[in-house]
């Protein structure tokens, strides 16, 4: 039985193809202006890809914030389900899941069955989000890619107080022509990130082991300051940015075996 | 036109019923902005109590008043009243609940020429031992003062025909409310708000009618209403400016059945003790009625409320429903939610603004909350059944 799980995000948009409960293969593209075009994309393209027919996929899920658009899904589950399936896939043990996307960031508690306990989202601003990070990209004129890395080497991270993206854009250009190095303020600005994202860990109190999931996840710096704040070791899948579209496609899986 | 398409216009154009109301009785409108308003003087002074919720419209002219932390209902109310909009009113009635309702009726006393202006300042605490006394005072001076502006008299007779109008419609949307509880299906959401809103906008007289009605209407339709969606939800916090929460969370999937809002439960519950002193009667309810996060009567009071409302009406979870900014609710937020996680109740947050902030966001975080009591709910069927 074959499954696939979209997920269409605000910046990217993510498939991944089940059979038989086994992860085929994933694709991630740019989302663009256009959900539904993402959607029907990111599908084609990961099909040719695994040289599978279109006919061959039994079902599909949709998630994301442009679930909705996916005309062609046979359902559609919100990214908090999601999450915590995929995340029950790579790893069972995982009692939490903390997930910083492109516009929204989340932390989910899963009980030993993989169900949502609880979940906390912050969708109130850019700030703690991957479009932070994107915008501070811009300013410092440095690949968002080289970001993690580039903090590691941070000697004193940078204190970057303002909790507003616009705000702080501003703070880093003021430090920019103080002349602090790049090291220092990338670090500086995980810092500020992680220190949003634990308060919002603390509202529903996490617990171990911790899951890092989307975008974000592939930045070593923003990890290794999270798991500095909170105290505990976090684990990242070489899948975290599709880890919602694994979910769907596992949670598809489920459904056709009821 | 049906009762409900009544009540639907009147929540559609609330200023344009307004005002043909004044020209038509020529009767004197007061405005006012929470339940802790007692309405039964206004009413008993042959004037129309008029809940102002504000009209959502783009704010040009409040915020030179008014800070960023302001909620919508104070900006909304404002913004109507500088731009003439609440150009009908004879008068306008702030009760001491938040700061923010406090500094509106000081910008409003300063700003705008809108006639009689009047603070009712309610005890804030309402277990102690002085508190009802205090409470008489107030409401009787609010009596006297009411009959100064309107150079009318208003007699113990006139306030008991006041009294039992207002029992007459808290019962009626008690009714409503308990038949909307527990089928679900009888009646939808928006229809619910729709019949709130007109509540505290009509003539209380002819609503109680159509209220009436209504109620009737439901009654011979329960049993054969649509079977309800699967999961029930009782929403907690406020909204004061009275957005249509009923149809969010029902479009995202679930049937609101129970609620602790002062646009809603607080709002009818508890009726008027009529052989007692008519003023003291309206300080007795104000005393027994459960309280909104502005007043006290307790440390646990309001959790253990919402908790009997869960247990009571067997929802799966409580969505607490917070107006940007408000911060009486804000405060309270943590514990509640502490409280009913204690109990193994499940619960979310979400902060809206206006109907229009009412989007995506929260509609993801609605549809999560719901999948995540549909699995719970599986999970415990599966439990019991393997158990047997």
């Amino acid at each position: 039985m074959n499954s696939a799980g979209i997920d269409i995000g605000s910046i990217s948009t993510k498939a991944a193809i089940m059979n038989d409960g086994v992860l085929m293969g994933t694709k991630v593209i740019f989302t663009g202006y256009n959900a539904e075009m993402a959607g029907k994309k990111v599908l084609d393209t990961v099909l040719a890809e695994l040289n599978l027919p279109p006919e061959s996929i039994d079902l599909v899920v949709a998630t994301g914030y442009g679930r909705k658009s996916m005309a062609s899904a046979d359902k559609i589950i919100t990214e908090i389900s999601c999450h915590a399936a995929g995340a029950r896939y790579l790893n069972p043990r995982v009692r939490s899941i903390i997930d910083i996307g492109g516009q929204d960031s989340k932390a989910i508690l899963i009980d030993e069955n993989g169900s949502v306990i609880d979940f906390v989202m912050n969708d109130k601003c850019a700030a703690g989000t991957g479009r932070f990070l994107e915008v501070m990209a811009g300013a410092l004129e440095v690949d968002l890619d080289k970001f993690g890395e580039i903090s590691l080497r941070a000697e004193s991270p940078s204190k970057i107080s303002s909790l507003c993206t616009v705000f702080a854009e501003s703070e880093v250009i003021s430090l920019i022509s103080k002349g602090e190095s790049r090291e220092n303020i990338i670090a500086g600005i995980h810092e500020s990130i992680c220190g949003r994202i634990s308060a919002m860990t603390h509202r529903i109190g996490i617990k171990p082991p911790v899951m890092m999931t989307g975008g974000v996840a592939k930045n070593i710096g923003v990890v290794r300051a999270l798991e500095r704040i909170i105290g505990t070791p976090i684990e990242v899948s070489m899948y975290a940015q599709e880890n919602g579209a694994i979910g769907a496609a596992f949670l598809a899986q489920n459904l056709a075996a009821v | 036109m049906t009762h409900m398409d009544i009540l639907e216009e009147l929540k559609r154009h609330p200023y344009e019923y307004a005002r043909k109301y004044k020209s038509e009785r020529g009767r004197p409108i007061v405005g006012y902005f929470c339940s802790y308003t007692p309405e039964e003087l206004i009413f008993a002074a042959d004037t129309l109590p008029f809940r102002l919720f504000g009209t959502g419209e783009h704010i040009r002219l409040a915020d030179t008043h008014l800070q960023a932390y302001c909620c919508s209902l104070v900006k909304g109310a404002l913004e109507d009243a500088m731009t003439g909009r609440l150009d009908f009113l004879d008068g306008v009635v702030f009760p001491h609940t938040c700061d923010t309702i406090q500094r509106l009726s000081d910008i409003w006393r300063l700003n705008l020429p809108l006639g009689f202006h009047m603070d009712v300042v309610l005890p804030v605490k309402l277990n102690a031992l002085s508190s009802r006394r205090y409470m008489i005072d107030v409401l009787m001076e609010f009596r006297r003062n009411l009959e100064n502006a309107f150079r009318k008299k208003i007699t113990d007779e006139a306030l008991l025909d006041s009294l039992n109008t207002y029992n007459r419609i808290r019962l009626l949307l008690q009714k409503i409310h308990d038949l909307k509880y527990e089928y679900p299906g009888v009646i939808a959401g928006e229809d619910l708000h729709s019949i709130m809103m007109a509540s505290m906008i009509m003539d209380r007289s002819e609503l109680a009618d159509v209220l009436e009605r209504i109620a009737g209407d439901l009654e011979s339709r329960k049993n054969t209403s649509p079977s309800p969606p699967g999961e029930r939800i009782v929403l907690s916090g406020g909204s004061c400016n009275l957005l249509d929460i009923y149809g969010i969370v029902e479009e995202a999937g679930a049937a609101v059945v129970g609620d602790d809002f002062c646009t809603g439960s607080r709002y009818y519950e508890g009726l008027l003790t009529i052989d007692m002193n008519p003023v003291e009667a309206i300080a007795e309810r104000y005393l027994t009625r459960n309280v909104c996060p502005a007043k006290h009567s307790g440390l646990s009071t309001r959790a253990d409320n919402i908790i009997s409302v869960v247990r009571e009406r067997k929802a799966g979870g409580v969505v607490f429903v917070l107006l940007k900014f408000c911060d009486p609710h804000a405060f309270d937020y943590p514990s509640l939610k502490g409280a009913l996680d204690q109990e193994g109740i499940p619960s979310t947050l979400i902060e809206i603004e206006d109907q229009s902030s009412a989007d995506g966001r929260v509609k993801t975080r609605l549809e999560a909350f719901i999948e995540m009591l549909k699995r719970k709910d599986r999970k415990e069927g599966e439990l019991s059944g393997a158990g047997k």
